[in-house]
């Protein structure tokens, strides 16, 4: 039967004993940050944070211990996302690195780029950024038009990419280019490259989004000279590469979780009351149920990268239960809280709800639209 | 060994209880021989203690039978016979031949919240198999209808539709899989809550969507997908429908004196073993 592989699966132990040492961690080190910058969640951008967090060896924790790492389990790595998550600690420095980047160049990297950025992510002090999105290359990633042109040193980088999350913060740029072919050559011709963003021919250009914060940017290449050792894998083999990217971008709990700050901070509202209204506790109950359910499917799913399978299709089906769960949260919160339009807000709460509610939008759009994940599920299915 | 004891009744089930033998029960026919065929089977004291001659079965090991009941939408009441007769041994009870229902078992054999608990958590299995059913019923016939020249699970609407159907079909399974997922012998109140509330959602989103990917063949009597459907829609509701339980669940959170969401989630399912 179609996806029965997720079983319900505890975590094991010695994973779950690292849950309290890092709550333990984030209770002192986030003291007195204010609710609406923790309801940034994973998008909140703080170097410092990440080099203490990466002294305490807690950024690759999942990577081999030679090269820095932890040397820990996907289980250890879920319960220290978790808490993460839960304190709303600012991440976002060191968070493309830690799941996507680090792992991507040990899987497919040659020793010496192992060793010149691995360590460095481990320790907070090297961030990345993902290089795919493109003015006119946005679900269709196939299409993208930035070229890498071999030269007698190695290759010379050319186009545009856009959305780039940090840019503008972080020191290297995981970039997809078309290498041989045209835009019509869609999956061949595409290779991935390490691109140091301090480079000349290199600008960028941050992004006012409705929040008014700039998190996003537009990044312009012009004649940028790359060594060949810029080069991830194999020239051409981009796409595979990608494909295998997105999935460690998918699966984890961060796509459950977006509004969990929010959440908690309405449930704080509510504990105030002598005794919520009986529609507030069924809100809570059915979110706290969802939740739970959810919660169990990625771990379901991180047992599956557990034992070495790729799971792309239960990545995707995942995700699109979670952000759904994380758009729900916050419309679902403002009509509990509107029905009682006369009694006022704290004002943290407030601010609180303004931020998630306008910024959901994104939830589903990040890491690969609805729409592309429910065409790759129903791809799963055979219908496609 | 679970898996395997899951594919001897699946098998065994099909055989016994096929869609004709649910199409005719279901429409007044005599259920005696699907009954003969349960009660000498031995699966219907799954749940009992071996010291009393049952299978002794741990719950979790009994969940794939349940779902197996939703995925063949047995017309009789085989779930509720089993659970009643382990409710029986651990009272102390001579066993009961025939279908029993839990309504008929009196307070001290088994206390209306416990009655409650497990309807709530045999009912997310039942949905989490009937859904199974339904998804692979319009899966398949998505891929063999035509219109307009080609396969209508070609069409994107038609494929979004499914994928949300395989959703919330993985999403019952593991609802159901919490639900049974506590070494006691009866269900967690709470846990089945959230099964409950989760799956009962559920239903109504993958019956509704394999009408919508069937159209009007979906509607006949001849068709099986009813049979499934209609017990969907039973399902959702029976015991508690998924805003009944969902109080339940945030009564629970309440009670608990947790107030941040995965403190509450983590002590919850802190008892639930896959």
């Amino acid at each position: 039967m179609f996806l029965d592989t997720l079983s319900l699966t505890r975590i094991p132990p010695d994973d779950e004993a690292l849950r309290m040492p890092v709550r333990a961690f984030l209770e002192e080190a986030l003291v007195g940050v204010p609710t609406e910058v923790r309801a940034r969640s994973w998008s909140g951008f703080d170097a410092d944070f990440s080099r203490r967090l990466g002294e305490r060896g807690w950024i690759g924790l999942t990577l081999p211990i030679e090269h820095g790492g932890g040397g820990r389990s996907v289980f250890a790595r879920f319960v220290l996302v978790e808490e993460l998550l839960r304190a709303g600690a600012p991440v976002a420095a060191h968070w493309i690195a830690d799941r996507q980047s680090a792992p991507q160049i040990l899987r497919f990297g040659t020793i010496e780029q192992a060793r010149r950025f691995v360590p460095g992510v481990c320790r907070g002090e090297i961030f990345f950024c993902i290089g795919m999105s493109e003015p006119n290359s946005g679900s269709d990633l196939a299409s993208v038009r930035t070229r890498a042109t071999r030269t007698a040193s190695g290759w010379r980088l050319d186009g545009q990419k856009i959305w780039t999350t940090n840019a503008h913060r972080t020191h290297f740029m995981l970039a997809l280019a078309r290498t041989s072919g045209d835009a019509s050559s869609r999956h061949a011709g595409l290779s991935q490259f390490i691109v140091d963003l301090t480079l000349p021919g290199i600008t960028i250009r941050p992004i006012a989004d409705l929040n008014g914060e700039a998190d996003f940017c537009e990044v312009f290449f012009d004649g940028v000279e790359l060594g060949a050792e810029a080069l991830l894998g194999e020239e051409g083999d981009g796409w595979k590469q990608v494909t295998s990217e997105l999935a460690y971008e998918r699966s984890g709990p961060e796509r459950i979780y977006a509004s969990l700050i929010l959440l908690d901070e309405w449930l704080a509202w509510l504990r105030a009351l002598d005794r919520p209204s009986e529609s507030s506790l069924a809100l809570a109950g059915r979110i706290l149920a969802v939740m739970s359910v959810l919660r169990s499917l990625s771990i379901a799913v991180t047992a599956q990268l557990d034992a070495g399978a790729s799971p792309l299709v239960e990545s995707a089906l995942v995700k699109d239960l979670g952000t759904t769960l994380e758009q729900f949260i916050p419309e679902a919160i403002a009509d509990a809280l509107g029905e009682d339009p006369d009694t006022p807000l704290p004002e943290s709460l407030g601010r609180t709800l303004r931020h998630v509610a306008q910024i959901a939008p994104a939830f589903s759009l990040r890491g690969g639209t609805r729409e592309v994940l429910r065409g790759m599920i129903a791809r799963g299915l055979g219908l496609r | 060994m679970q898996d395997e004891l899951a594919a001897a009744f699946d098998s065994w089930l099909a055989a016994v209880c096929p869609p004709a033998v649910v199409r005719a029960i279901d429409a007044g026919g005599s259920s005696a021989t699907l009954w003969r065929e349960i009660e000498s089977s031995g699966y219907l004291d799954a749940l009992v203690p071996e010291a009393q001659g049952g299978a002794g079965l741990k719950l979790a090991a009994v969940r794939p039978l349940v779902q197996a009941c939703g995925t063949h939408a047995v017309p009789v009441p085989f779930v509720e016979t089993m659970v009643a007769r382990a409710e029986l041994a651990r009272a102390g009870h001579e066993r009961a031949d025939g279908p029993l229902a839990l309504a008929g078992l009196d307070d001290a054999t088994l206390p209306a919240a416990a009655r409650a608990t497990w309807i709530a958590a045999t009912t997310s299995a039942l949905i989490a198999g009937a859904a199974e059913r339904v998804l692979e019923l319009a899966s398949t016939y998505a891929q063999q209808r035509v219109q307009f020249g080609r396969p209508i699970g070609s069409f994107q609407a038609v494929q979004h539709r499914l994928a949300v159907m395989a959703e919330q079909t993985c999403t019952a399974r593991m609802a159901a899989q919490l639900a049974f997922a506590v070494p006691a012998p009866r269900p967690d109140r709470t846990l089945a809550a959230i099964a409950k509330c989760v799956a009962g959602e559920a239903a109504a989103i993958v019956a509704a969507g394999g009408h919508a990917v069937h159209g009007a063949i979906g509607i006949t009597a001849a068709y099986d997908l009813q049979l499934c459907t209609r017990r969907l829609l039973a399902w959702r509701t029976e015991g508690g429908s998924p805003t009944y339980w969902a109080r339940e669940v945030g009564t629970a959170w309440w009670r608990s004196g947790e107030t941040r969401a995965l403190d509450f989630a983590l002590a919850r399912l802190a008892d639930a073993q896959g």
